[in-house]
């Protein structure tokens, strides 16, 4: 230290604080285009009374976004967006096919072929007081 | 009488920027002042250096020039942006010319600046000190893609909605800064509703202002570097050169080549155009990524989104930049002939690479 000379020193000085003005520069840039104006996606669903959903049926909620069925299994509803880079799958007979990379999901979401890895998302449904189902995703 | 006088030195300045017989006297105009007095001629032929980096100059001044009238009429908002872009292509007058003319010259720079890349590499253009050179290249190269991406993206027609969803979710599979990045470029929420403002001020400050800056310092590297690539004099075989009258000619002519093919394609094939996406499109709309990221698209079905669709992709360009810095060095006298043996493993390398991108985006195109 003690060989550190007055013009070292004020170097030294001058170099951090310009590396840390632009460290500082950078996080606010960064922080500045961070904020995200959208109001938060809805995420509650009231689908109306579940007489209207009787066994057989399937029905697509929130422009495809949601399907619930109605058969055998129960009644579940399943979110349609492919869980490899986000796609919206197609509702076929027997389960949902992705258009972006080819993946195939059975009717309860499971994964018939890749590349996606993950099932599909399953929100979940419930029954209100007043009879309408309600989705939570 | 002043103005008599303003009018007749008006007429012969411009005429002394008219090409006559004894030019030679003359002291060349701000055009010619840009070409050194004379060039080795090896350092100007087509067979050489093909043309590419000037055309690919020639390309984005185009590119700007129709753009700014794009914006005179475009609308970055997702309600009214795809209607904007058809009112003009079917309602501006020679809007549609313009708009097609920004689109082929997009689509040119692209293919330009890869057959650029190809040739400084299989040139040995690349080697001793125009590395640093090759790097800015390769920078340009990847904000022209990213510029060509965002383009795309702005015609906000039901074609883009996957191919914004998929690519901007690629983002987020980068392992710790990847939700970061997600919102930097696309401003959270979900991009088929939110991107377009992001993805407009990108496309037309974000991503321009660094190819201008990058472009200029390139070719200026290229000047300060001694000009095109050849070996130097003592190891030259040809010494001859040509006057910078014969180097404006032949820019000129590669300009008017240029402009005729462009003002063909626009005339006769329109850009891509569908309906305004309204929400997500309907599940009938064919999921194709645009034309330059078909062969990304084949991978991204084998899994992974990450190895596949960013690591990959990406590694591509990092084994392009390291190239000159891994390899043994050409030999000098190499320099500027085309596919010299002192650097067959650059272009080995170069060519499997541009072999398996074309083979992915054939693959890509074959029916499922
Ligand atoms: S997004 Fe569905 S398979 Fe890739």
């Amino acid at each position: 230290m003690s060989d550190l000379s007055r013009n070292g020193f004020l170097k030294l000085v001058r170099g951090g604080f310009l590396w840390l003005s632009a460290a500082l520069g950078l996080g606010g840039l960064l922080r500045f285009l961070n904020y995200d104006p959208n109001p938060a996606p809805q995420s509650e669903f009231d689908l109306g009374p579940a007489t209207n959903f009787p066994l057989g049926t399937r029905t697509g909620i929130a422009d495809g976004q949601f399907v619930l069925i109605h058969d055998e299994l129960g009644l579940r509803a399943i979110n349609t967006t492919c869980t490899h880079l986000g796609c919206q799958t197609a509702p076929g007979p027997d389960g949902f096919t992705c258009p972006c990379h080819g993946s195939h999901f059975d009717l309860r979401g499971d994964v018939l072929q890749g590349p996606a890895a993950k099932a599909l998302n399953v929100p979940s449904v419930e029954l209100n007081d007043g009879g309408h189902l309600i989705l939570h995703d | 009488m002043y103005g008599g006088r303003f009018a007749r030195s008006l007429v012969s300045d411009f005429s002394a920027m008219l090409p006559t017989k004894n030019k030679k006297q003359m002291r060349p105009s701000f055009f010619h002042h840009l070409h050194p007095p004379t060039t080795p001629a090896a350092q100007a032929r087509w067979r050489y250096t093909l043309g590419a980096g000037g055309t690919a100059f020639f390309l984005m001044l185009i590119i700007g020039v129709t753009g700014i009238l794009e914006m005179f009429y475009y609308i970055p908002n997702s309600q009214e942006a795809a209607l904007s872009v058809q009112m003009i292509t079917y309602h501006v007058p020679f809007g549609g010319l313009i708009r097609n003319l920004h689109y082929w010259a997009a689509q040119l720079l692209l293919i330009v600046t890869a057959v650029h890349l190809v040739r400084v590499v299989f040139t040995a253009a690349y080697s001793r000190l125009r590395r640093f050179n090759y790097l800015l290249g390769l920078a340009l190269f990847i904000l022209i893609i990213l510029l060509d991406f965002t383009g795309y993206i702005l015609r906000w027609d039901e074609g883009v909605c996957w191919p914004l969803i998929t690519g901007t979710n690629l983002l987020k599979t980068i392992p710790l800064m990847g939700n970061y990045l997600y919102s930097i470029a696309v401003g959270g929420g979900e991009a088929c509703s939110s991107a377009l403002i992001r993805f407009y001020t990108w496309h037309i400050f974000g991503l321009v202002l660094p190819v201008v800056v990058l472009s200029i310092w390139h070719a200026f590297r290229v000047r300060r570097d001694g000009g095109i690539a050849v070996p130097p004099p003592d190891l030259r075989t040809d010494h001859s050169r040509i006057s910078r009258d014969e180097l404006v000619r032949r820019e000129v002519l590669a300009i008017l080549m240029i402009g005729i093919l462009l003002i063909l394609l626009a005339s006769f094939i329109p850009a891509p155009i569908a309906p305004a996406m309204m929400g997500k499109p309907g599940l009938r709309v064919e999921a194709r990524a645009p034309w330059f990221f078909l062969w990304v698209q084949q991978m991204l079905k084998w899994g992974d989104p990450f190895i596949f669709g960013v690591a990959i992709p990406l590694g591509l360009f990092a084994v392009l930049a390291f190239i000159p810095y891994i390899f043994p060095q050409p030999a000098e006298s190499d320099i500027g002939r085309w596919l010299p043996a002192s650097n067959r493993p650059a272009q080995i390398v170069v060519s499997v690479l541009a072999l398996i991108i074309l083979a992915l985006t054939g693959l890509s195109l074959l029916p499922a």
